[in-house]
């Protein structure tokens, strides 16, 4: 049962990671890398008990409190960007 | 399972390896690392290698990101692209690749039990940690005790570290400029400002629990030191950057650097006094076992100064900046 969750969990990282790697927009990234985070946390509890080793947990949970942080960084960044006078650069959409 | 696993994870860590490199958009770059950490975490944890992967889980989630964004703000958001010389860079990058893959052959195959690295020490390490020592997590026993040396010099090199950004970042003061909106941090956003003051305790308290129960389960002051930043640095975002310089003097975080490297060295040279060798310390306590936890709980306390220090006085010479 928990190979199965852990192995449909990984199904789902590369999919966020699509999404990451294609954008098109700044702000799909940023999703993108908000999900993933929350994955790997999902990701490490699972196999946690897959290995047995339940007390490992204590990963997913500096994951689960700390990814939060990186998503505030960001929003700050974009903060500070429109409020300098070249605003309209940090919004620029990557197409690649 | 868990050579599938690997490879599964090892994969999406090349792609994502690919991107950062290929993207000209350094924003995209940053956000792909991030994803780049988490990998790494991921792939760590599936090792079996749980304090690696709460080193990585506490400096790349949240750390890296911010201070990488702060970078960020200071420069342009776009890569300079170089046409000259590309051709010979990726001569020199095909050469090292071959000869690395031929490295591999004669490398042990994963988990072999008669691998060099299983043959050496360790097995004295696995043996002697519950005689000499008595806790559970021989990983905390090899760093702060069996190899104490090394991981003083871990500390120092934090310290160094710390000196050397303070001296480029910080050599000419920046302008006082009357500052609008940005000052007040993320202030007037109703929503990351109640989560953001809600998460706040848990992750002192985590930071905590991983500084003071390194001996017994995975963590140890270099991952508490960075999660108990990656708080404050959470504090200093949602306040503001003069809020949290307020609440934490820069000469304070200064103190708080050079002070861990410090209490480390005098547990060193406690052991001298006490008629020890430099860093055992088995002559702290009546009982040599009782004195070896002290030693590492003391240690791990100086550690944890140093790093949580060395992080958020980084991040406040990026942040004062811009």
């Amino acid at each position: 049962m928990f190979l199965s969750a852990s192995l449909a969990i990984l199904v789902t990282m590369v999919l966020a990671l699509i999404r990451a790697l294609r954008g098109p927009t700044v702000y799909d990234r940023v999703l993108a890398v908000n999900m993933f985070g929350t994955k790997t946390a999902l990701l490490l509890s699972v196999v946690a008990f897959l290995y047995g080793r339940p007390d490992f947990l204590d990963l997913a949970l500096a994951y689960a409190l700390i990814n939060f942080v990186g998503v505030l960084a960001v929003l700050e960044f974009f903060q500070k960007q429109s409020a300098k006078p070249e605003a309209g650069e940090a919004q620029d959409v990557d197409r690649h | 399972m868990v050579i599938l696993f690997g490879l599964f994870l090892l994969t999406l860590l090349v792609l994502t390896a690919v991107a950062i490199v290929r993207t000209p958009n350094l924003f995209v770059a940053v956000m792909l690392m991030a994803i780049f950490s988490l990998l790494m975490a991921a792939n760590f944890f599936i090792l079996d290698a749980a304090d690696v992967a709460l080193t990585e889980a506490a400096v790349g989630a949240g750390v890296t990101t911010v201070i990488f964004l702060s970078a960020l703000a200071l420069t342009a958001d776009r890569e300079r692209v170089t046409k000259t010389g590309t051709y010979f860079a990726m001569g020199v990058v095909s050469v090292t690749v071959v000869v690395l893959i031929y490295a591999t052959f004669d490398k042990p195959v994963l988990g072999d039990p008669n691998a060099p690295v299983h043959q050496h020490v360790a097995p004295w390490y696995l043996e002697q940690t519950p005689e000499l020592i008595d806790i559970p997590n021989v990983v905390t026993a090899v760093l702060g005790s069996f190899r104490g040396y090394d991981t003083l010099g871990e500390v120092f090199v934090v310290l160094v570290a710390c000196i050397g950004v303070q001296f480029i970042l910080g050599a000419s003061p920046p302008p006082q400029a009357p500052r609008g909106q940005d000052e007040q941090g993320l202030r007037h956003h109703l929503v990351p400002q109640v989560v953001g003051r809600l998460l706040f305790p848990f992750i002192i308290l985590f930071g905590l629990y991983v500084q003071f129960h390194g001996e017994y389960g995975p963590g140890g002051g270099f991952q508490a030191g960075a999660i108990i930043a990656t708080g404050l640095i959470l504090h200093a975002l949602l306040e503001g950057e003069s809020a949290a310089l307020k609440a934490i003097p820069p000469n304070t975080l200064l103190a708080m650097v050079a002070g861990g490297a410090l209490l480390y060295t005098l547990v060193g040279v406690l052991g001298i006094v006490l008629g020890g060798n430099f860093l055992d310390y088995s002559v702290l306590h009546s009982n040599p076992v009782t004195g070896q936890q002290i030693g590492i709980l003391m240690i791990e306390a100086g550690v944890g100064i140093t790093v949580c220090g060395a992080l958020l006085s980084i991040f406040h010479a990026f942040a004062v900046r811009d």
